[in-house]
């Protein structure tokens, strides 16, 4: 078997159309992730009764299972709980209906909401206890002394692991060939087995993984430089 | 006016304040004295509920609160009537000078952009900071720092400034400017209570010198009455400690 350069390029030409559905996938789950780990983390945080346990147990367990088991258990668990449901109360809503995607949306933004609530939480962690203090003693309530004083430091302090997340995430949606949506690993893998050149399609794909990568890292030191401008004079 | 009214406060079984009684009048200025552990700094921060009191009553103004069932909105309207000066100053790190005043401002009361600045310019100018006001913290020695922290503290013209150790983090070339403001401020009629270990200042600047142990008020008096002829024992061994006779022979 014999490398063909050229090859590289017509499959890299003919992944480009897969990115979108890659991207979207790594928005949805990091986005709906953030917003979920963003309550587990204050849930934990503030020991609210119940649900802070609830939150700790879903944090242990999802990072406790791997990403490609909660898309399979998604996929195969919430159908059962939709129709079941539907025949409860009568909806005309099946499970079948619900396209392949939204399976992996919905199994990666959990799976991306526990590991980020971590980063959240180190984030929060991370702001001194006297910007609180000093928040409230101007008498700033408790949620704008949170969103005034602390999450915007919180974020500065989370930015680097959030960057992290997304990468993770983006290279993790490659797993969603498992209920057959096809990403770009998953189009490299049909451009190869049509044309029986694998080394050359998966060459491709790495290349624009390695691209949307560089991209990520770009536009978080970009957002870092921003948000921490505030930050001059720390150790670096 | 202030008025604390047995206030008691424990940190797990560990009692640190014990029935503390206290009236500070309109444009008085309180110091606070005592060793570190004496409660002091916790009596201070009952005040506006940083710490939670055990139990007693805080009056600030017209609005008196009954720690033993404050309401949250209670609380607010303590904090809103009360302001602070922290020792590490904790101003807001990712707001610049102007923005650390403003924010109570806008935020707090309300205020219009345009009124809240030309207010918080107005206050920075008077700390002698107009030259600083777009400098993040970082950017600023710990006497500017702590001159915003007093500008931010009287943005709200609060019924009383708290002060605690406002000086005591400050490297010694830095804190004659701080101590500056603060007197000057005091000479304003603006209520005071302060905790420091500055016995200059407390000299000049105090009407009353209030001396705390061990989770009480030991002693109280015009700054004369308590430095001069202390009459508690316990006074007299910490005024030896903190002012050791002028001995530097080498």
């Amino acid at each position: 078997m014999q490398l063909d350069p050229s090859f590289i390029w017509t499959a890299f030409v003919q992944l480009l159309g897969a990115i979108p559905t890659t991207l979207s996938i790594t928005v949805v789950s990091v986005s709906a992730g953030f917003l979920i780990g963003t309550v587990t983390a204050l849930l934990r945080l503030y020991r609210v009764p119940v649900l802070s346990q609830i939150a700790s147990a879903y944090v242990t367990f999802i990072r406790g299972t791997p990403m490609l088991t909660h898309l399979l258990l998604i996929y195969f668990g919430l159908p059962m709980i939709i129709d079941a449901l539907a025949a409860q109360f009568g909806w005309s809503f099946r499970a079948v209906s619900i396209p392949m995607i939204g399976f992996a949306y919905i199994s990666f933004s959990i799976t991306a909401g526990a590991y980020m609530s971590e980063v959240v939480r180190a984030g929060i962690q991370a702001v001194d206890r006297g910007q609180l203090e000093a928040a409230q003693s101007v008498g700033m309530t408790q949620i704008q002394s949170l969103r005034r004083i602390v999450f915007p430091q919180a974020l500065a302090a989370a930015l680097p692991n959030l960057a992290n997340s997304v990468i993770g995430m983006l290279h993790g949606s490659t797993l969603a060939f498992a209920v057959s949506v096809v990403d770009i690993n998953a189009q490299a893998q049909i451009v190869a087995s049509t044309n029986w050149k694998f080394f050359e399609a998966y060459l491709a794909a790495a290349l624009i993984f390695w691209g949307l990568t560089v991209l990520i890292e770009r536009a978080a030191a970009l957002i870092e430089k921003r948000v921490g401008a505030y930050n001059r004079g720390g150790v670096a | 006016m202030i008025q604390l009214s047995k206030i008691s406060k424990s940190f797990g079984r560990n009692p640190v304040l014990r029935d503390i009684s206290l009236n500070v009048g309109t444009g008085e200025v309180v110091v606070i004295l005592g060793a570190s552990g004496s409660g002091k700094t916790t009596l201070l921060r009952c005040i506006n509920y940083l710490e939670k009191p055990g139990s007693g009553e805080i009056a600030v103004g017209d609005l008196r609160v009954d720690c033993s069932r404050a309401r949250r909105s209670d609380i607010l309207r303590l904090r809103r009537k009360t302001a602070m000066v922290f020792q590490q100053y904790n101003l807001f790190r990712h707001k610049t000078a102007l923005e650390n005043v403003m924010e109570a401002l806008l935020v707090v009361k309300k205020l219009p952009l345009a009124e809240a600045r030309r207010r918080s310019v107005e206050l920075l100018e008077k700390v002698g900071l107009g030259a600083k006001l777009d400098a993040y913290p970082s950017r600023l020695s710990g006497g500017q720092q702590q001159r915003v922290g007093i500008a931010r503290a009287l943005a709200l013209e609060p019924e009383v400034i708290l002060f605690d150790e406002p000086t005591s983090a400050l490297d010694p070339e830095l804190v004659g400017e701080v101590l500056e403001v603060i007197r000057a401020i005091a000479k304003e009629g603006i209520t005071m209570i302060v905790v420091t270990h500055e016995m200059g200042f407390a000299r000049d600047v105090a009407n009353r010198v209030v001396f705390m142990d061990g989770g009480l008020i030991v002693e109280e008096g015009t700054p004369d009455e308590v430095f001069q002829r202390p009459r508690e024992e316990r006074t007299k061994q910490f005024l030896r400690r903190i002012t050791p006779e002028a001995n530097y022979s080498i």
